[in-house]
C-alpha cells in the first residue's frame, strides 16, 4: 500500500468506526429525554426504568466515540498536515464550536448517568435537555466542516495563496444546510432503529418483560417519525448536489454521457471504461425531473468534466442505491408494526423478524451516504482547490500507522461486544433484558 | 496583550494548562492505582476509581480543546507538529484509547472493581504511557531540535528523542502523579486522606527534583530555551513555581487540605506558564514564531469571538459537574444485573 492509500484507508476506517458511536451519542440522547419526560408526565416509572437500562451500554458507547473522536482530531494532523494547513483557518471556527457543544454533551451525560444518587429525578430530566441539544448541535457545527470540503467558500485565492478569509462565510457554506440537516436527522433514524431492533428480538425469542413493549414502541416512533424527513431532506440534497456538485451527482447516479431527459439509474455496475452500467434498470426522465425538476432538463454525465477530475463512480452508485435501499426496507419494517398497532393486531413472527432485519439498515444508510459524499468528491480534498493527493503527510511508514490502528478498532469491537453480549444477551437496548437477579 | 496572536496563544496556554490540571490529574489516578501501597492500597484503587467515574471524559475534552485551538488559531504550526510529531503522537492516541476503553469497559461492564485485571492492568499502563509521550510531544518544542528547511519539517528521531524531552516525559508523569492523590485528600476522610497525604509528600518531591534537574539538562541540551527561561521575566514563573511547590508540601503537613490542592494546582500552572513564556515568542523554538504560524487575522478574531459565548455555557456547567460530584467518591452506578 503506497502512502496516500494508506492514509485513505486509515481516515476511512477511523471515521465508520467513529460514525456509528456518534450517532448513537446523538439518537440516545433523544430516546433519554423522552423516556424520562413521559415519566415524569405520566407518573409510570416504567419509563425510567426503561432510560435507566439504557445507561450502561450508553456509556461504552458514548466513551469509544469519545476516544475516536479525538484519534480523529490527531489524525486530521497526522494524515493532512497539509489540508489543516490550508483550511484550518476556514474550518477551525466549526471545529471550535463543535467543541464547546461537546463539552457540554460530555458533562451532562456523565451527570446524567452518574446523577442517580445525587439529583432529583426533576434535575436528571433537565440534564437530558443539554445533552440532546449539545449532542444534534455538535453534529450541526462539525458537519459544517465536511460541508466546507465540499463547497468551498469564505476566502479568496491570489496567485495560490489564500487570501481575505471570511470564517462565518466559510462555516454558512453552501452544502451545510442539507448536509446537516440530512446527516443529523439520520442519526435519529439510525439509533431508534438499532435499539427496537434489540427489544424486536427480545420479543421473538419470547424473552418479553414488562417493559419491552413500551420501549420498542418508543424506539421505533422516534424512527419512524424523522423517516420521511430522511425522504424530504435527500431530495433537498440531491437537487443541491446536481447544482453545486456536478461530478458528485454523475457519479451517484452513475450518469456517463450528458443527456437531456436522462433516466435514473437503479442498481447495476458502472464500467468507466466503456461508461455503460451492466445490469442497471433505467427509469427514463426520472433523472432529470429529480435533479432539475424538469423531465426534458439537460443532467450533465462524466464525460462534461476533465478525467482527472472525476470520481470513481464504482465507489459512489453502489453506496448510493444501498442508501435508498435501506429506507425501503426501513419504512417497511415500521409501516408493518405501526400499521398492525393501529389495527390492534398481534405483533406475530414475521413483523418481528423485518424489524430485526431493517435494523441495522439505518446505520447502513448513514454509513453509505457519507461513503457517497467522500468519494464522491474525490479526487479533492477540498473540491475545486486542493486534492487528496497534495494534502497527505510527507511522512513514510503510513501503513504502519494504519495497521496499528486497526489492531486498535479490532480491539475495541471485540471488547464492546464482548460486554454488550455477556450483559445479558439483549445486549444494547436490553442491557441485561431478562436478567433480573434481585 | 491586545493582538489577537498574542491572545490565541495564550488561550491555547490555558488549554494546555486546563488539560493537566483535569487530565493529568485523570492520568494521575491510573498511575497511582498502578502504585498504590501499604495496607489500604485496595481501597485507595477504588477511591480513585470512583472518583474517576464521573468526570474522566469531560477532563479529556480538554485535550481535543488543545487540538482544535492549535489548528484552528496556529494551522501551519499545527501541521509542522504533527508530521514531526507523528510516532509519539500515535503511541499517546493508542494509549488515550485503551485507557478510555479500559475504563469505560471495567465501568459499565459486569464485574467492577479488581476483578477485572486484563482492562485494570491496560488502564495503569496507558496511564503512565500517555502521559509521558504527550510530555515528550510538549517539550519537543522546546528542545530546539526541531529543525524546518524551507517551511518544512525534517523529520527525524532525534528532533523527539533526546534528553531534554525524555526528561520532559517524565515531568509530565511527574505532574500527572502530584496532582491526583492531593485532589483526593480533599475528597476522602480517615486513613485513606493519610494515605493519599503520604502520596502527595512523595510526588511534590519528586517533582520538584525533577523539575529543579530540568534547569542544568536544559542549559547544556535546550540551551535557547534555559537562556529565555533564567534570562528574563520568565524567571519569575520560576519563582512562583518553587514557592508554590513549597507551599504546598506545608500546607499538607499542616493537614490544610484545601489550601494543599489549590497550591497544587498552582505548582503546575506556574510551572507550564513558565514553559510557554519561554517558549514564547516562537511555537517552535528557533524555527517557527507564533506569528508566522498563526492564522489570518478574520480567523482568529472569529475564534476569540466564539471562545467566550461557549465558555458563557462551559463554565456553569462544568461547575455543576465538579460540584455535583464533590465529596466522597462512591460507585455511582449499582452493579451490572441489578438495574430496575
Amino acid at each position: 500500500m503506497d502512502n496516500l492509500i494508506s492514509a485513505r484507508a486509515l481516515m476511512g476506517v477511523s471515521l465508520a468506526f467513529h460514525i456509528l458511536y456518534a450517532t448513537i451519542g446523538i439518537g440516545l440522547p433523544l430516546m433519554l429525554m423522552l423516556a424520562e419526560g413521559l415519566a415524569l408526565k405520566t407518573g409510570d416509572d416504567s419509563w425510567h426504568d426503561i432510560a435507566r437500562r439504557w445507561i450502561r451500554p450508553a456509556g461504552v458507547l458514548f466513551a469509544i466515540g469519545a476516544v475516536s473522536g479525538t484519534i480523529l482530531s490527531f489524525e486530521l494532523g497526522l494524515l493532512w498536515p497539509q489540508f489543516m494547513a490550508f483550511g484550518g483557518p476556514m474550518i477551525g471556527l466549526a471545529f471550535s464550536m463543535e467543541g464547546f457543544a461537546f463539552f457540554t454533551e460530555a458533562i451532562f451525560l456523565a451527570l446524567y448517568i452518574y446523577g442517580e444518587r445525587r439529583l432529583s429525578r426533576r434535575a436528571l430530566f433537565l440534564c437530558t435537555i443539554p445533552l440532546t441539544v449539545a449532542a444534534a448541535i455538535s453534529a450541526i457545527f462539525v458537519i459544517s466542516a465536511n460541508g466546507w470540503m465540499n463547497t468551498p467558500s469564505g476566502f479568496s485565492m491570489v496567485n495560490g495563496v489564500i487570501s481575505d478569509v471570511r470564517p462565518l462565510e466559510a462555516f454558512f457554506n453552501q452544502a451545510w444546510y442539507h448536509q446537516a440537516v440530512h446527516g443529523t436527522l439520520a442519526a435519529y433514524v439510525a439509533t431508534g432503529f438499532a435499539v427496537a431492533g434489540f427489544y424486536a428480538a427480545d420479543l421473538y425469542r419470547g424473552r418479553e418483560t414488562a417493559h419491552t413493549k413500551k420501549a420498542l414502541a418508543l424506539s421505533l416512533a422516534v424512527a419512524t417519525f424523522f423517516l420521511p424527513f430522511m425522504l424530504i431532506s435527500g431530495d433537498w440534497a440531491a437537487t443541491s448536489v446536481a447544482k453545486h456538485q456536478k461530478p458528485k451527482l454523475a457519479a451517484m447516479e452513475a450518469h456517463f454521457h450528458t443527456t437531456a431527459g436522462a433516466p435514473l439509474i437503479v442498481g447495476g455496475w458502472p464500467d468507466p471504461a466503456t461508461g455503460t452500467v451492466a445490469y442497471a434498470i433505467e427509469i427514463p426522465k426520472l433523472l432529470s425531473v429529480l435533479a432539475h425538476k424538469d423531465p426534458n432538463a439537460v443532467v450533465q454525465g462524466l464525460d462534461a468534466f476533465p478525467p482527472g477530475d472525476i470520481p470513481d463512480p464504482r465507489l459512489v452508485h453502489p453506496f448510493f442505491d444501498l442508501m435508498v435501499i435501506s429506507f425501503f426496507i426501513m419504512a417497511a419494517a415500521a409501516g408493518w408494526f405501526w400499521w398492525l398497532r393501529w389495527r390492534h393486531k398481534e405483533l406475530k413472527r414475521a413483523p418481528l423478524m423485518l424489524l430485526m432485519i431493517a435494523s441495522p439498515f439505518g446505520m447502513i444508510a448513514l454509513e453509505s451516504g457519507w461513503m457517497v459524499t467522500e468519494f464522491g468528491r474525490q479526487p479533492w480534498i477540498v473540491r475545486g482547490y486542493l486534492r487528496t493527493s497534495q494534502a497527505v503527510t510527507p511522512n513514510g511508514g503510513l501503513f504502519l500507522v494504519f495497521a496499528t490502528f486497526l489492531l486498535v478498532y479490532l480491539a475495541l469491537t471485540i471488547g464492546i461486544l464482548r460486554l454488550l453480549l455477556r450483559s445479558g444477551g439483549a445486549g444494547e437496548a436490553g442491557g441485561g433484558g431478562e436478567v433480573h437477579s434481585d | 496583550m491586545t493582538d489577537p496572536v498574542t491572545l490565541s496563544a495564550l488561550v491555547l496556554a490555558a488549554g494546555l494548562v486546563m488539560y493537566a490540571l483535569f487530565g493529568g490529574a485523570d492520568f494521575g489516578g491510573g498511575i497511582w492505582t498502578a502504585l498504590a501501597f501499604g495496607p489500604r492500597a485496595r481501597e485507595q484503587r477504588e477511591a480513585l476509581f470512583h472518583a474517576i467515574g464521573p468526570v474522566w471524559e469531560t477532563n479529556h475534552v480538554w485535550l481535543i480543546f488543545v487540538v482544535v485551538a492549535l489548528f484552528t488559531a496556529f494551522p501551519e504550526g499545527f501541521a509542522d507538529l504533527f508530521i514531526v510529531l507523528m510516532i509519539p503522537l500515535v503511541i499517546a492516541l493508542v494509549g488515550i484509547n485503551f485507557r478510555g476503553a479500559a475504563f469505560a469497559f471495567r465501568h459499565f461492564g459486569r464485574e467492577t472493581g479488581r476483578e477485572v485485571p486484563l482492562s485494570a492492568r491496560t488502564f495503569e499502563i496507558a496511564s503512565v504511557l500517555t502521559p509521558f509521550t504527550l510530555g515528550m510531544a510538549v517539550s519537543a518544542t522546546a528542545a530546539g531540535r526541531i529543525v524546518l528547511t524551507n517551511g518544512v519539517p525534517i523529520n527525524e528521531t532525534g528532533a523527539w528523542v533526546n534528553p531534554f524531552t525524555l526528561m520532559g516525559g517524565v515531568v509530565g508523569m511527574a505532574i500527572c502523579a502530584y496532582l491526583a492523590p492531593v485532589y483526593m485528600t480533599v475528597r476522602v476522610t480517615g486513613d485513606l486522606r493519610e494515605d493519599f497525604r503520604k502520596e502527595s509528600i512523595l510526588a511534590g518531591l519528586a517533582l520538584g527534583v525533577l523539575t529543579a534537574l530540568m534547569l542544568p539538562l536544559a542549559y547544556y541540551q535546550a540551551p535557547l530555551f534555559a537562556q529565555r527561561l533564567l534570562g528574563s521575566w520568565p524567571i519569575s514563573f520560576v519563582v512562583f513555581a518553587v514557592s508554590s511547590g513549597i507551599a504546598t508540601q506545608l500546607l499538607l503537613l499542616r493537614r490544610r487540605f484545601f489550601l494543599a490542592q489549590l497550591a497544587a494546582a498552582g505548582t503546575v500552572v506556574f510551572t507550564l506558564a513558565g514553559f510557554a513564556a519561554a517558549l514564547n515568542p516562537d511555537l517552535l523554538i528557533g524555527q517557527l514564531t507564533l506569528r508566522a504560524a498563526a492564522a489570518p487575522r478574520p480567523t482568529l478574531i472569529a475564534f476569540l469571538i466564539v471562545l467566550p459565548i461557549g465558555a458563557l455555557i462551559l463554565l456553569p456547567s462544568l461547575f455543576y459537574l465538579y460540584w455535583t460530584f464533590r465529596g466522597e467518591p462512591a460507585p455511582e452506578l449499582p452493579p451490572a444485573g441489578n438495574e430496575p
